[in-house]
């Protein structure tokens, strides 16, 4: 029993106070997009947390710079897949939202370049977080309910 | 300034904040004031260009801008850090996208510049010898303002 309690205490401390960002009524409809965007969400809602906690910056810039390659990496892997799934189906709005995906990717890239360049300061990288989460909780949560909305139409009508 | 200008943030506005916080806001009060003036204590300066010309400004008390990251992020903040207000500068920097699209509808075609965070009350912006619009709006999470200068060049 008292190795049970060790355990059990094993694990209350392994688990981390998380935030979670991700909302339900982000889904879109389509189980391979929502997967991803919740998975997304998490990642991004990882990096808040660390980069925002009490920590001390020192202590802390491994786990920011780990958190931040993770989230960024994910973030080509999602729009590649999501533009994918969007030319299977013939989503008419393909080249439009391609180019808002470009532009993103293109900006998390500079700032990813000033990051290596100029080093990894406490007030650009939370500047980069603000922005990352407003823009990502918007994309989803307008331009890719079209996605879910014309896979829906179009499933209705054939 | 006309009602379409006016409409077309206020409808952006209302739109955004529905999407991202969740939130339904309203107009309270509307009065014509000189310059724009932040009363509040974080700002987001969006500039106008093309068939309009001139300046948005969205001023937030601290309270409610924390409260809209607690809404996006699920996280509690105690000060108006960097993280704070450029997650507020983007916001303001959609609103002023979606407000475009209405503009263009009633053929205004105009852009945007990148926006300005002004920390801390009372700092005010000289906008020439004019009066600029200045909207209170009301929302479960507290009072804010949006303050509206924009024009017409002389030569459309």
């Amino acid at each position: 029993m008292f190795d049970n309690m060790i355990v059990a205490l094993k694990n209350i401390r392994r688990r981390q106070v998380v935030i979670m960002m991700w909302k339900d009524k982000y889904k879109i409809g389509v189980e391979l997009i929502d997967t991803q965007h919740k998975e997304l969400f998490n990642r991004v809602s990882d990096f808040i947390e660390v980069l925002q906690n009490k920590d001390e910056w020192d202590s802390k810039l491994d786990k920011v710079k780990e958190t931040m390659i993770f989230m960024k990496e994910y973030v080509v892997v999602h729009f590649e897949a999501e533009e994918e799934y969007q030319q299977q189906v013939g989503y008419p709005e393909f080249d439009k939202h391609k180019k808002v995906h470009d532009d993103f990717r293109n900006g998390v890239n500079k700032y990813a370049e000033s990051f290596e360049e100029q080093g990894y300061d406490r007030e650009k990288i939370q500047e980069f977080a603000g922005k990352l989460m407003a823009w990502l909780i918007m994309h989803v949560a307008k331009a890719d309910q079209k996605i879910g909305d014309y896979v829906l139409n179009k499933g209705g009508q054939s | 300034m006309r009602a379409e200008y006016i409409n077309s943030f206020y409808k952006a506005t209302q739109d955004v904040f529905k999407l991202m916080l969740d939130i339904d806001i309203e107009r309270d009060k509307l009065e014509v004031v000189e310059g724009m003036v932040t009363s509040r204590d974080a700002s987001v300066m969006i500039g106008v260009t093309g068939d309009l010309r001139g300046s948005i400004l969205f001023s937030f008390p601290k309270d409610m801008a924390l409260k809209m990251i607690k809404i996006m992020a699920d996280i509690e903040m105690d000060e108006l850090d960097n993280f704070v207000s450029s997650a507020l500068g983007e916001m303001g920097n959609i609103i002023g996208g979606n407000a475009l699209t209405y503009l263009s509808e009633e053929n205004y075609i105009c852009d945007i510049v990148p926006p300005q965070i002004i920390l801390g009350a009372h700092k005010s912006f000289q906008v020439g010898q004019v009066k600029s619009l200045l909207l209170t709006m009301k929302s479960p999470i507290g009072e804010f303002d949006l303050n509206i200068f924009l024009r017409e060049p002389e030569n459309k």
